[in-house]
């Protein structure tokens, strides 16, 4: 079943299209991440999906329904993000007491020793919460509000190392226990994608690309050699990324598609594999170059 | 165990972590294999991730399905791991050595005296 399909979606705001021609389709009680620089349109897309906003053309389904204004998609879905606003009458813990009216699924108890586990004091104020600390109170609602479709926006701002890796063997272990959809959007590929099955790759408000984690990270091969003969080599070749280093040696990265890599290799091109991390990078860069670029 | 190699593939790491384990008698023949779900939770990795590694396996004959039960060792795992383990692993670091000493200019003969050595160092140690 599709929990999510989305058909030439577009979203303008003021003169800008943040979504342009967004069509792709999630399936159910998977883990997709959603990823793109700084500006791509993965916050848009997300409050779409929630029912926050409304595209302004197109067709957006989440569980077959249109999303805006609707009560189904709102009592089975839920968008955590570091905006997240909850009434300053009540403590923390009075939050997690009442969220359960709102999420069939809440588990109470999920929340209360999670809460524990990372140490609140129960009379404190979410507002008074520090940057990370609130970033993991959220997770904790997101995780134990169960919703069939769970939006990670950025759920990582501001949590230190030892947090993030919990917050993710915690996601991992509850989406075992208790399968849903979850789409996650993050700038820190590396560090999420083992937690994938798909990756949604935006551009610009466009999508990139949107393909499963193990065929992304084979998707690419980089190529370190002499320059001329990397440039013979990959002529009539797409090149995704380009870095001229120094003494005439060029590093490429190319679409691994049918490539003679063992003819290659007996020229002595060295063959790396390319991290998804990275070729997400790559791929969405404006210009083929890099920052050295900028300072010619 | 898992990540040595970043950009491995994951279900390739998976595979190859229960290969090993095949071959150091953790599981035996006709023994059941982790399923997706434990091995998810084991390495902090997508269930589908799992998944993919033990169907590898099961197409490769080093695993046999049983339906609704898991994944079981076949009779022939252990030298179907260790037949591919030397056709490519192990070919493949030679290659790799003698590209290596061809770049240094170490001649054959100097590269098996290494070896020999290696081998020697090897059974000094183990006594």
């Amino acid at each position: 079943m599709k929990v999510v399909a989305c058909e030439n979606l577009i979203k303008t705001q003021g003169q800008l299209k943040t979504l342009n021609d967004v069509s792709f389709s999630i399936e159910e009680n998977t883990i997709t991440g959603l990823i793109g620089r700084n500006g791509a349109g993965k916050t848009t897309l997300l409050k779409i999906l929630a029912g926050f906003w409304r595209g302004t053309s197109g067709d957006v389904k989440v569980f077959a329904e249109s999303p805006f204004n609707n009560l189904l998609v709102s009592a089975n879905a839920i968008y955590i993000d570091d905006q997240m606003d909850f009434s300053t009458a009540l403590t923390i813990k009075e939050i997690l007491d009442e969220a359960g009216r709102f999420y069939e699924k809440w588990d109470r108890d999920l929340a209360q020793r999670l809460f524990d586990y990372f140490s609140f004091h129960p009379k404190q104020i979410h507002q008074n919460l520090s940057k990370g600390k609130k970033s993991t109170f959220n997770m904790i609602i997101g995780l134990a509000s169960r919703c069939a479709l769970t939006m990670f926006d950025e759920p990582t701002t501001g949590m230190d190392t030892a947090v993030r890796k919990d917050f993710y063997r915690a996601l991992l272990k509850d989406y075992i226990a208790h399968p849903r959809t979850i789409i996650i959007s993050s700038h820190h590929l590396e560090e999420v994608e083992d937690l994938l099955e798909d990756v949604l790759l935006l551009e610009s408000g466009k999508k990139h690309l949107h393909l499963p984690m193990d065929v992304l990270k084979e998707y690419a091969v980089g190529l370190t050699g002499r320059t001329e003969i990397i440039l013979q080599w990959t002529y009539h070749k797409e090149i995704i990324y380009q870095k001229n280093m120094d003494h005439g040696t060029t590093y490429v990265v190319v679409k691994n598609d049918y490539f003679p890599l063992e003819q290659a290799k007996r020229l002595g091109i060295k063959i790396s594999p390319v991290p998804a991390s990275d070729l997400c990078v790559y791929l969405t860069n404006k210009t083929k170059g890099g920052i050295d670029d900028v300072f010619k | 165990m898992l990540h040595t190699d970043r950009t491995k593939p994951i279900y390739i790491q998976i595979a190859e972590w229960i290969e090993t384990e095949v071959l150091n008698g953790n599981f035996a023949q006709d023994e059941k294999v982790y399923s997706q779900y434990k091995l998810a939770e084991m390495f902090t990795i997508n269930p589908a991730t799992a998944a993919k590694g033990l169907n590898l396996l099961a197409d490769e004959g080093i695993l046999y399905n049983k339906r609704g039960l898991g994944k079981f060792v076949t009779k022939q795992a252990k030298a179907i791991i260790t037949d591919k383990r030397k056709n490519q692993t192990l070919k493949g670091l030679i290659e790799e050595i003698v590209v290596e000493a061809g770049q240094l200019d170490v001649s054959e003969e100097e590269l098996i005296d290494m070896l020999q050595t290696m081998y020697k160092n090897r059974k000094g140690d183990a006594k």
